[in-house]
């Protein structure tokens, strides 16, 4: 079957690192990733169903690894050849539509007890990552064993799949695992003033999924580039959108706070959410929280240089949020456990979050669909997905 | 000791002898009161003057005196005019004239003459002629009662030509101001031109009378507002009246503007010739003679 | 003797015309047959004898109202208030008027033998003025005998320490000044007047009030019904400042007023500028040559070298008149030598006004023009510069021409950059922007802290520029800002063009083909008395 398979070959990733820096989403046509025609994966056990995905959508996490800019602490949660692709809705064989939580946690990879962090639900947080029957990964996206959604089949455990309710469309159904991490990011934040940083997919599914589950007390500010980005955030429920310069003077403004002398506030923000995970970002993050607050990180970031005074004069908190949180069969009894799947399929289809899906392309042009969704701000788009169900081109929903 | 004795020229290559019992006639005095300046006048020597007072003059006065220059604006109601103008200033130093030279604005810069003692500036010939050409200085007899300087400095200011003088008559022998003279006021009368009272200071600290290196120090040039005799006024009343406004001028520079106006108008200016005290107490009350104070550059906040 | 202003009806050998476009100029040609140009009379003959005639001025008061000299005895407290930095434009060469009169009344009061005198400048909510702009206002004497002191200083509207209350008007407006000046026994005010706005009871009602005065007529309802407020009697806030005025001096403030007027010699009548200021037609090779050369120059050198050259030019202006005495004598004989100058008669109203809007407005002085100043400066003030009906009719087409750049000062209005870019970005409509931003704005902490120690415009100022305009705003049908940054254009709320003929090709959507028009010639200003 056609699949696109990223391999080790250290030549072409360093190209793909030239090309990634010259241009976003270059890296795909110089680099290891490529279309092949391979076998599908074997199921590692004979619990493991076949998933023949129907829409699988590209990530800011794909576009950096194709591009050559993910950190080195992944190669050891990473096992070569693979196939990307960890936002899935598939059909099963026995014909039910679904949607692959991906992480490969320790009940899909047959460690038995479960770690700590998956028997209390976390398994965002599984401590057996590289172990278990399966070969190291992260996720299934990332993962040699068990292939991706960017192919016509790949292999799941039954812990791995969610029915997608009938009411739900294709496109839809693909943006319940982004709306997941987004949902996961919005439980960890406070109920005061956020400012989101950044409105591509991740910050916009995070704008909606703050207005809609906590109950905020102050302002909710985004911080957006693009037009489109612009009216997308104002529709899914920020407050305040400024332009990503503006930010400082947005929050300096809405909290009433003061200018000491190099610009810096005296007050700020409560939570600042970066959604997008650069230096320059997270820079302005701690320029604009407040003091004793909390700057998430939910864009993946890289090696970066932060001048980290500020966080630690103002007691500011840097926290990390990554994934999310789903019931496991390990769960432990009597707690009830925080399903963020759930919410997230409710979310989607509270506010027809399908909209965000932007274009699809089929798996032969996979070129074009990389670099568009690497440029997507730019051009007007949020969310791009391989569309896997046909050879025919599908055209922007 | 051999002497070698030099050639002598024939007449007329070299001077005549007088035969005797004759007498030659007197020539032009060369030097004196009655030297005749009217060269210093022409095109030529104007040139040269001016030349000498912007490519010498303004550089080395910026060097060893570097004057603040206040009150010009006061000198604007006499521009339209074009009339001549006397600039009466108190007098401490040789330097006074240079500094004033190259303060005073135009259009009286460079149709200037001024009135310089005759036994000092005119004593030999050579003196004379730089005198004139430097300074375009006219002799003033300063022993003597002479109506033919007056009528000399007369003659000029009614040709058009401005009047720098030192009413005081000579520099200050101790730091403080001599009693003003009358010639001024008498020549503004008379001609009927506006005086400007001026007051320099500072320059008795570079080079004062008896000495010969100056020492660099910052001064300060107040302009004061033009006056002009009243009908009643003869020349004596007028005198006071300049010498009151110098007075007020070195009030003003050496307080401020407002402290220096109240002052006058309650009649309690401080006079320039100091306590009427005799030797170290009238030294002890110039006070503290400060050295080269570096003028403070105006600075204040570019926005 | 200077020849009055006129209307030239543009033909075909009529040559363009010169637009000051900002930093720069242009040569626009009008459609002939349809367009009319104001041309303001030249420079009226100055005072022969200025300080003369202020002493005069002092001796002779109009009005009810004794000598100088009588009201100065000692032991009393003297304040005298002057206009700030926003007076004249440009600013005049020194010395400046305000340094003449100054001097000549505290000779009065040094001869009276006053001790305890204030100097104020009454800038209410403007900025701070600078050691060097005071130092030019009052001149060196007077800033070397007071400041060191502290007794001569700016006006501070949010010092609830020195702020005096003191009534109500009937229509319910607060009346609250500067306590020094309300508790002297004396005020002496020194004023510019450039416009006919300036000047009369707004000069102590407005200048050294507070926020918690000035928001009684500083409101859009206010600006709406002034009609224009350069006459003062279609205009309800100099209603609302007369009123105001009658508070003041029922509370038993004695005001001595001072008011000026200056010639509008902008760029002199001789010398390399003077060009700007003739006729095109008249203009000799000469002119025309310096005019080539000075737009070769402007157009190569780079904005901030421009913006320094321009900002530095003193004008020539000459004192045209000076009176003193009681207020609303004074402002009656004072109005009269405005018009005297500036005002030229015009017949009926056309469909579109065309104007080309300077390098500086009163609150950029030595600083940006930003874009909404060039609102405040086009609908707000040139739009205003009529008598009895406006020169463009209503629904008709305001085309200005300015670069409009996105730029400001950061020091001089950081308000406005938070305007611009959260309340603008919301909406231009000035009822609403009144009603739901000005309140945060006017009480936020650190503007109040930046306008009292920093030298900035006050937090509520740039809502005053945007209430400036709101009477052209609602009047016109549509505004068209030529040769200005696009995406600055259109957040203010209007049509960008590249040209002026494009900008007359798109105001024919609201006026029609064959439109006719009404030019204002600036330099210098001119106002319109239309019948």
């Amino acid at each position: 079957m056609k699949a696109l398979v990223f391999s080790r070959q250290p030549a072409r990733y360093a190209a793909a690192v030239v090309a990634g820096n010259l241009r976003p989403g270059r890296g795909a046509r110089y680099g290891p990733l490529s279309l092949r025609d391979v076998d599908p994966p074997e199921p590692p056990t004979a619990e493991w169903v076949r998933v023949r995905p129907r829409l699988a959508g590209i990530c800011g996490s794909d576009l950096a690894t194709i591009d050559g800019r993910s950190s080195r602490w992944f190669e050891s949660v990473v096992s070569f050849p693979f196939t990307p692709g960890h936002e899935i809705v598939g059909d099963t064989d026995d014909g039910r539509r679904v949607v692959v939580i991906p992480v490969l946690h320790c009940a899909t990879r047959g460690v038995d007890p479960p770690c700590t962090m998956c028997r209390d639900g976390r398994v965002n947080r599984c401590e057996r990552v590289a172990f278990g029957h399966l070969e190291p990964g992260l996720q299934c996206g990332f993962c040699e064993s068990t292939g991706g959604g960017w192919s016509h089949e790949m292999v799941a455990h039954p812990t791995q799949l969610v029915d997608v309710p009938d009411e739900l469309t294709d496109g839809q159904a693909v943006l319940i695992e982004p709306t997941a991490c987004a949902v996961h990011a919005a439980r960890s934040v406070g109920d005061g003033a956020v400012a989101v940083i950044g409105a591509g997919a991740l910050g916009l599914l995070t704008i909606a999924a703050l207005r809609a589950m906590a109950t905020l007390r102050g302002p909710l500010i985004a911080a957006a580039k693009h037009p489109e980005q612009v009216r997308w955030a104002k529709e899914l429920g920020a407050d305040v959108v400024c332009a990503p310069g503006e930010l400082e003077r947005a929050v300096r403004s809405t909290t009433s706070s003061l200018v000491l002398g190099n610009g810096q506030l005296t007050g700020g923000i409560d939570a600042v959410v970066d959604c997008v995970g650069s230096e320059a970002s997270i820079a302005q993050a701690v320029r604009c929280v407040a003091p004793g607050g909390t700057v998430h990180l939910v864009g993946m970031p890289g090696v970066t240089s932060v001048d980290l005074t500020p966080v630690w004069q103002r007691e500011v908190a840097l926290r990390g949020t990554y994934a999310y949180e789903v019931p496991t069969p390990s769960d432990r009894v009597g707690v009830t456990p925080t399903d963020d799947f759930a919410a997230a399929v409710d979310l989607v289809r509270r506010l027809d979050l399908g909209r965000l899906v932007s274009a699809t392309y089929p798996l032969a042009r996979y070129q074009e669909a990389v670099a568009h969704a690497a440029e997507a701000g730019a051009r007007g788009a949020v969310k791009i997905a391989f569309d896997l169900r046909s050879d025919r081109e599908r055209t922007r929903r | 000791m051999v002497t070698r004795r030099l050639p002598r020229l024939p007449f007329p290559l070299s001077a005549p002898t007088v035969p005797e019992g004759l007498e030659t006639p007197a020539g032009r005095p060369r030097s004196g009161a009655d030297y005749d300046t009217a060269w210093a006048r022409r095109y030529p020597a104007r040139l040269a003057r001016a030349a000498l007072v912007e490519a010498v003059g303004r550089p080395v006065v910026a060097a060893l005196a570097d004057p603040r220059r206040e009150g010009l604006d006061r000198l604007d109601p006499l521009r339209r005019d074009g009339e001549p103008v006397i600039f009466a200033a108190n007098h401490h130093s040789h330097l006074d004239t240079p500094v004033l030279l190259t303060s005073i604005p135009e259009p009286w810069r460079h149709t200037l003459f001024a009135g310089a003692a005759a036994d000092y500036f005119f004593r030999t010939p050579v003196t004379s002629a730089l005198a004139a050409l430097a300074i375009n200085a006219v002799p003033i007899e300063r022993t003597k009662v002479s109506r033919r300087s007056a009528d000399r400095l007369a003659e000029l200011i009614d040709a058009g030509w401005s009047l720098l003088i030192f009413p005081e008559g000579g520099r200050s022998p101790d730091g403080w101001g001599q009693p003003f003279r009358g010639g001024a006021a008498y020549l503004a009368v008379r001609c009927g031109v506006p005086v400007v009272p001026v007051h320099i200071e500072g320059t008795g600290r570079i080079l004062r009378k008896g000495r010969t290196l100056p020492r660099p120090a910052s001064t300060r040039v107040t302009f004061g507002s033009p006056l002009r005799p009243a009908p009643d006024h003869d020349a004596r009343r007028f005198g006071v009246v300049v010498e009151q406004a110098v007075a007020a001028l070195a009030d003003e520079a050496a307080t401020d503007w407002w402290q220096a106006r109240r002052r006058a108008h309650a009649g309690a200016t401080p006079t320039l010739t100091g306590p009427d005290a005799p030797g170290w107490r009238r030294a002890w009350a110039l006070g503290d003679p400060s050295r080269r104070r570096r003028r403070q550059r105006r600075r204040w906040p570019e926005l | 003797m200077p020849r009055p202003g006129f209307v030239l009806d543009v033909d075909r050998s009529t040559p363009p015309i010169l637009f000051h476009h900002g930093e720069s100029f242009r040569l626009e040609k009008l459609p002939a047959g349809r367009s009319r140009v104001l041309y303001p009379g030249e420079p009226l003959q100055a005072l022969r004898d200025p300080d003369g005639a202020i002493r005069h001025a002092l001796d002779h008061p109009l009005g009810d109202s004794e000598p100088l000299r009588a009201l100065l005895r000692p032991g009393m407290r003297l304040t005298i208030c002057f206009d700030d930095i926003s007076l004249p434009l440009p600013p005049m060469r020194a010395p400046d008027v305000r340094q003449r009169i100054i001097e000549a009344v505290l000779d009065l009061a040094a001869e009276a033998g006053v001790d305890d005198v204030h100097l104020i400048a009454a800038l209410a909510l403007h900025r701070r003025m600078t050691e060097a702009e005071l130092r030019h206002a009052v001149g060196d004497r007077v800033y070397d005998a007071f400041a060191p002191d502290g007794l001569l200083y700016n006006h501070d509207a949010e010092d609830p320490g020195n702020l005096a209350f003191l009534g109500t008007t009937p229509d319910g407006e607060e009346v609250e000044i500067n306590k020094r000046a309300a508790e002297s026994d004396l005020i002496v005010y020194v004023n510019i007047n450039m416009v006919a706005m300036d000047g009369g009871h707004k000069s102590t009602a407005t200048g050294l009030a507070s926020y918690r005065s000035l928001r009684h007529h500083h409101n859009v309802q206010t600006m709406r019904r002034s009609t224009s407020f350069m006459d003062r009697h279609s205009s309800e806030l100099h209603s609302s400042n007369w009123r105001m005025g009658k508070v003041v001096r029922d509370a038993g403030v004695k005001i001595f007023q001072i008011e000026t007027t200056l010639n509008n010699d902008t760029f002199g009548t001789s010398g390399p500028m003077s060009v700007l200021q003739k006729r095109e037609w008249e203009w000799s090779p000469r002119d025309r040559a310096t005019f080539v050369a000075m737009k070769a120059g402007l157009d190569r050198m780079p904005l901030k070298a421009r913006r320094k050259i321009f900002q530095s030019w003193r004008a020539p202006y000459g004192l045209t008149s000076v009176q003193a005495g009681e207020v609303e004598a004074v402002h009656e004989v004072t109005t009269g030598n405005v018009f005297r100058q500036q005002l030229v008669e015009l017949e009926g109203q056309t469909d579109i006004l065309t104007m080309g809007l300077p390098y500086i407005c009163p609150y950029n002085v030595n600083s940006v023009m930003n874009p909404i100043l060039v609102m405040c400066l086009g609908l707000g003030y040139f739009f205003n510069m009529y008598r009895g009906r406006p020169p463009v009719r209503e629904g008709g087409v305001v085309i200005m021409s300015h670069p409009t750049t996105w730029e400001f000062h950061p020091v001089h209005h950081p308000s406005y950059i938070d305007f611009f870019e959260q309340v603008l970005s919301e909406t231009t409509d000035p009822v609403e922007i009144e009603a739901r931003f000005e309140k945060s704005f006017a009480e936020d902490e650190w503007y109040r802290h930046l306008y009292r120690t920093s030298y900035a415009y006050h937090g509520v100022h740039p809502f005053y520029m945007w209430y400036w305009g709101c009477h052209g705003l609602a009047y016109t049908g549509k505004v068209i800002i030529v040769g200005g940054d696009k995406a600055a254009v259109r957040r203010l709320g209007f049509s960008a063009a590249s040209t002026l003929p494009d900008a007359l090709e798109m105001a024919q959507d609201v006026v029609g083909r064959d439109a006719t028009i009404t030019h204002l010639h600036n330099p210098p200003l001119v106002m319109a008395d239309v019948k």
